[in-house]
């Protein structure tokens, strides 16, 4: 069985891709190229490394000097490429193979806060900002969408298919391939609109309208990730706590709706002043029966004026 | 028969004029030297760019923008109309009618972002800070209001009032609006 001799791995932060590259290439016997063997590759080659201000310009004489680093020694050993744009600097090889990894958001937070030991928020953070490292050195250098699926010939879930399975999935994918693919070259307007798109049981209709908006506008959030103690007992046992309704990832905002009349009110500002005194560094917006009736009158969802 | 819903005036024409021109002055005088790329954003930001236009005195680029609306049942938002000029390495302004929440000039943002622009930056003629719960960076405002409805000069309701050539409030049976425009020192029969 001929398989490619270069398969490139791509990957969501903490979506088992790396995992899925090391053991691919341990089950076939090819030679794992990650960030650090790529650099050492071109530096033992005679080729400059990738500068750690990039542009498109450096890019675009670093990719070459990857591929014919990377095609040369693949065609005596093939390799497995993990990450780096591989998808797109052997774009045009024909006998390369390109792979997704992706996961749902649920499974990536999970695994950041296990990595990491944090809490859901902390971790919400780091994978804010590895996404937008990622985001910035393949929107930067490769200018193209890559979670386009059309870029690769398997995109794989990793939330329906562990390490092993997805090892074996890939394998025979390209046991069964036909055509070469050309790759769609052109980027979208909508590269890292990463929408919430989860199923939620909401609470309340309204929470459920706003989730729909905050879609709308690629907005990414968490419903109620996260609960605040706010008293205790004697006993140091959590007496009364606050949960928001929703956390903005990328404005580390917490989101409290509420469609009680103002004078009803009163409960819920007291767990908000509480929570900001012992919580300075969260921020926290509530949007009040009036804000929320003025957002659905513009996105004229509701519309009683 | 739609004046009849109207309610008071928050800005009248010469109030308006005055501060579109010394707005337009601001622009100038910090792109001096630089041929901005003005990206007005359809359909609310029409009137406002055109006056807005006229008083520049530095040498611009003018396209325009239109986007999906949630109303129409979109899942995400998109841009029904592009504009046609290159962005890379443009100063982008972004010209809206009015800036409140904060989702639409994000997603703005966002989008242009990847377009390479030299700089981006905002202008508006009205902004409602009160209603917002995404920050985003406004450079130039014509006028800040309070968390009121108002149409006229580009803001519409349902399609009504875009031509009026001063900003009212809508006819607010609460007696809010009229509250807080007094507050303001503001307020005028039509």
């Amino acid at each position: 069985m001929d398989y490619p001799i270069i398969i490139t791995i791509s990957r969501e932060t903490e979506s088992l891709g790396d995992e899925i590259a090391l053991r691919l290439a341990e089950v076939l016997g090819l030679e794992l190229i990650d960030r650090e063997s790529v650099s050492s590759l071109l530096l033992s080659s005679g080729y400059e490394d990738l500068p750690e201000s990039i542009d498109k310009e450096k890019f675009l004489s670093w990719a070459i000097s990857v591929r014919d680093v990377v095609v040369k020694r693949a065609h005596h050993r093939p390799v497995v490429f993990l990450g780096r744009g591989g998808q797109k600097i052997f774009e045009s090889e024909p006998d390369a193979f390109h792979v997704l990894i992706v996961t749902s958001p649920e499974m990536r937070l999970q695994r950041t806060m296990e990595k990491y030991r944090q809490d859901e928020v902390t971790a919400s953070h780091i994978l804010v900002e590895l996404d937008r490292k990622r985001e910035k050195f393949l929107l930067e250098t490769m200018g193209a969408n890559w979670k386009d699926p059309v870029m690769y010939h398997l995109v794989l879930n990793t939330a329906f298919y562990p390490v092993e399975r997805a090892c074996e999935t890939i394998m025979e994918a390209m046991k069964n391939v036909v055509v070469p693919v050309r790759h769609a070259e052109q980027p979208t307007l909508f590269d890292n609109l990463d929408f919430g798109g989860k199923k939620v049981d909401f609470v309340h209709p309204s929470e459920e309208e706003f989730a729909r908006i905050l879609d709308f506008y690629g907005i990414r959030w968490l419903y109620e990730p996260r609960q605040f103690p706010l008293e205790w007992d004697n006993e140091g046992n959590v007496i009364e706590a606050f949960s928001p309704d929703f956390y903005l990832l990328d404005f580390d905002l917490f989101i409290e709706l509420t469609t009680q009349k103002q004078k009803l009110v009163w409960r819920k500002n007291r767990k908000v002043r509480r929570l900001r005194e012992l919580y300075p560094q969260v921020k926290i917006k509530v949007i009040y029966s009036r804000d929320y009736t003025h957002l659905l009158r513009k996105f004229g969802v509701e519309d009683n004026q | 028969m739609i004046e009849s819903k109207l309610g008071e005036r928050v800005f009248s024409t010469p109030d308006i004029q005055q501060r579109v021109q010394e707005v337009a002055h601001h622009i100038s005088a910090d792109y001096s030297g630089k041929r901005p790329l003005l990206i007005s954003i359809l359909r609310g930001a029409a009137y406002f760019t055109m006056d807005l236009t006229r008083h520049l005195t530095i040498p611009f680029d003018l396209d325009f923008m239109s986007l999906s609306s949630f109303k129409t049942g979109f899942k995400k938002i998109e841009i029904d109309k592009d504009v046609s000029e290159e962005m890379a390495n443009r100063d982008v302004l972004i010209v809206e009618d009015i800036i409140d929440t904060g989702l639409t000039l994000n997603f703005l943002f966002r989008v242009m972002e990847k377009r390479f622009p030299a700089s981006i930056a905002a202008c508006t003629f009205l902004d409602c800070p009160e209603r917002r719960f995404i920050e985003v960076p406004v450079k130039y405002s014509c006028f800040k209001i309070p968390d009121i409805f108002v149409v006229g000069y580009g803001l519409d309701f349902r399609g009504d009032y875009r031509n009026l050539m001063e900003v009212s409030t809508l006819f607010d049976p609460s007696g809010r609006s009229t509250q807080i425009l007094k507050q303001m020192g503001k307020g005028g029969t039509k």
